[in-house]
């Protein structure tokens, strides 16, 4: 009856009515997890603003931007490096994207690819990161430029990692068995973070690179 | 040709390729109802302006420190 009425809907509606005609409990259950991990979003959405409040503060009240350390005005970030490295990240967001869409079809072989190549995506980003922090030229502890920096950036950076295991854990969970056409919560949540991950980024990148 | 220069022409390309694509999944779940739906549809949305900010500054009219 409702596989006859999803014939009719489009997207998520239609894969809703499947998946509550396999199994009405598992649409049940997959409401609640999927809310409380749009809580989670929403508390890891907090934690960044609060770090991005306290850097904005601390920029406005400031004399001068960049600081001044020992005489001499700190430099401003490397804009190029950021704006083509952010790509990198965005472009895993995409990928991500098409890995959920292929498995919502059924298309395994596709999924792997997308998923793998957003993984690879993810590492290359934290690779960027990595390279950015040794250029920089500036420290942790030395001015509130560079405190804010790293720890946002920091915070931001451990949440890629987090998703690349993550994400990695997901493919492994897929091609074992625990996810179904009707049935892929976690790759649902894997993705929504994400795309989470990347839209942090879009905030960070405007705040230290373009701002 | 600076490393600069080669790092903003991959941003203006990636920026471009990665914001349509962006944007047309946005336009194909548009009318996709539901809270993991409309929750994509506000990220990939802002991974969008993402991309024109990143577009922007490839080409030198965002970032411009004096």
């Amino acid at each position: 009856m409702a596989a006859a009425a999803a014939r009719h809907l489009s997207g998520t509606e239609a894969v809703a009515a499947r998946y509550r005609d396999v199994d009405p409990v598992y649409g049940e259950t997959r409401d609640i997890r999927l809310l409380g991990f749009v809580f989670f979003l929403l508390s890891d959405c907090i934690l960044f603003s609060s770090f991005i409040f306290a850097y904005v503060y601390l920029r406005i009240s400031a004399p001068a931007w960049p600081p001044f350390l020992n005489g001499h005005q700190l430099p401003w970030f490397d804009t190029s490096f950021a704006a083509m490295n952010s790509i990198v990240l965005f472009g895993s967001g995409v990928t991500m994207h098409f890995a959920l869409e292929n498995w919502k079809h059924l298309n395994k072989a596709k999924f792997n690819g997308w998923l793998i190549a957003t993984i690879l995506l993810g590492i290359g980003f934290l690779g960027g990161q990595a390279h950015e922090w040794s250029v920089v030229g500036i420290s942790w502890t030395a001015t509130t430029m560079g405190a804010a920096f790293f720890t946002l950036t920091g915070m931001h950076g451990f949440h890629v990692f987090v998703g690349v295991c993550y994400l990695t854990v997901l493919g492994l969970q897929a091609n074992g068995g625990t996810y179904t056409g009707s049935k892929y919560f976690g790759l649902t949540a894997g993705t929504l973070y994400w795309h989470f991950v990347d839209v942090i980024w879009v905030f960070l990148f405007f705040l230290f690179y373009i701002w | 040709m600076d490393a600069a220069f080669i790092e903003r022409g991959i941003a203006l390309v990636g920026a471009i390729a990665v914001g349509v694509t962006a944007t047309v999944q946005l336009k194909n779940d548009w009318t996709a109802r539901g809270l993991d739906a409309d929750l994509t549809k506000v990220l990939l949305g802002l991974m969008a302006l993402g991309c024109v900010i990143a577009l922007l500054a490839a080409v030198n009219l965002l970032g411009v420190r004096s």
